[in-house]
């Protein structure tokens, strides 16, 4: 029974210094397995380079090494530690930023771990509770790694869906001078409450920059209106109003001409025009700007 | 330049006066304001007030009754008033609040005020 014979100086090291011992021994070994690992994972779908792949393995190791050196137990305020979680972060933002997924590179992590516990196994020195102690170390540490990791992509995730969302709100309300003085700003979609907001701002800011007159709202791009579409139209009109310039609403559909009316909503002090056309006539007009063809007065 | 107590009053041309809000005026006591302003502008033949909201960053309920009194007050005594150089800001959040037109009416600038019909 080679567990229970171990020498008394082996039973009083501490799980860190057991568990650096272990590494150390067979540091070639288990380099060569994460690295081989993280070829059959990363190298195939031509996430990382070959150089990439091992020297994340060696970086890994010598942080999980100086990790286990700093003290009997696993300070996770030491800046060890932090460099062990920011070395992952960084791993895990690499491989998202080349298109990887989550799942591959959570089970790399879990293979990691593995190649310890094998070497565990095969260790016929070490008692059953130093065996035990390592095991808990072991699955406490990556189990914060792996929840670091999971942590980073969520954020990572949102951070890409806001700033698509940013350039939705952008691309789909552009702000168009179309001639000195007239603005067009046409919606397309659904106008909630955020998005108006940032229409709004916009909006009256290129008033003052560019000292329209007219600002022609198009909604012929508006599928559905309900109250709180009209509403936020509503105030949209009259802070153009406040600035001093004059809102023309055009692109009224019959479905949600209907709408309107069925909703009782008071469109009666805004200026409506069936097209975007007849609302840029309408602009003109109120600029004092006729247009002419070459041969004569426009129709 | 007339003064009135917490505004400057200047004859600007055309029967146009513009109103500069200073530092002291108190849109809670309107009363305090709205006599002798009106007397200041019957002596300078007023046809039009121009309010400017340059220096005004917040149009909120009080000041927004303030600005509605005066124009009641220039309505009845034959003056247009066109409040002038709003800020985005101010234009923003004061169309989320407000429930019905305006009583006044607006303009980008002092000289697209002067210009309106």
């Amino acid at each position: 029974m080679a567990r229970s014979a171990k020498p008394a100086a082996e039973a009083a090291k501490s799980t860190n210094q057991l568990l650096i011992e272990q590494m150390m021994t067979k540091v070639a070994t288990i380099s060569q397995d994460i690295e081989k690992r993280g070829q059959n994972i990363f190298g195939q779908s031509n996430l990382l380079t070959i150089d990439e792949i091992n020297d994340y393995s060696l970086e890994f190791l010598e942080l999980f090494v100086l990790l286990l050196q700093a003290g009997e137990r696993i300070d996770r305020r030491g800046s060890e530690y932090k460099a062990l979680r920011q070395f992952f972060s960084n791993f895990s933002q690499q491989i998202q930023i080349r298109g990887g997924n989550l799942e591959e590179f959570v089970r790399y992590i879990h293979f990691m771990q593995d190649i310890f516990l094998h070497n565990l196994e095969a260790d016929a020195t070490l008692g059953f509770q130093q065996t035990r102690e390592i095991l808990l170390l072991l699955a406490s540490v990556f189990n914060d790694i792996i929840l670091d990791v999971f942590h980073i992509y969520l954020a990572e995730k949102e951070r890409t869906i806001q700033a698509q969302q940013e350039e939705l709100k952008h691309t789909s309300t552009p702000i168009t001078e179309i001639w000195d003085g007239v603005l067009t700003l046409p919606i397309i979609g659904t106008l909630d409450s955020s998005r108006t907001m940032s229409v709004m701002e916009n909006m009256l800011a290129r008033i003052e920059k560019d000292r329209a007159r007219v600002v022609v709202i198009d909604v012929t791009g508006v599928q559905a209106i309900d109250s709180q579409v009209s509403h936020h139209l509503i105030q949209m009109i009259r802070a153009v109003g406040l600035m001093g310039a004059k809102a023309i609403l055009t692109g009224i559909r019959p479905e949600i001409a209907r709408a309107i009316t069925s909703l009782n909503i008071d469109l009666s002090m805004v200026s409506t025009r069936s097209t975007l056309s007849e609302g840029l006539k309408e602009a003109f007009a109120l600029l004092g700007v006729s247009v002419q063809t070459a041969s004569g007065p426009h129709h | 330049m007339t003064m009135v107590r917490g505004m400057h009053l200047t004859p600007i041309g055309e029967g146009c006066v513009l109103l500069e809000p200073t530092d002291g005026f108190d849109p809670g006591d309107p009363d305090a304001y709205l006599i002798p302003l009106a007397g200041a502008l019957q002596r300078m033949r007023a046809r039009r007030l121009l309010y400017d909201l340059k220096n005004v960053p917040v149009i909120d309920s009080l000041y927004f009754a303030w600005l509605s009194s005066l124009a009641a007050m220039c309505r009845i005594s034959g003056i247009s008033m066109v409040v002038v150089s709003m800020r985005p800001a101010t234009a923003y959040a004061l169309a989320l609040t407000m429930k019905d037109q305006p009583p006044f009416d607006c303009a980008l600038d002092v000289n697209r005020a002067r210009s309106l019909p």
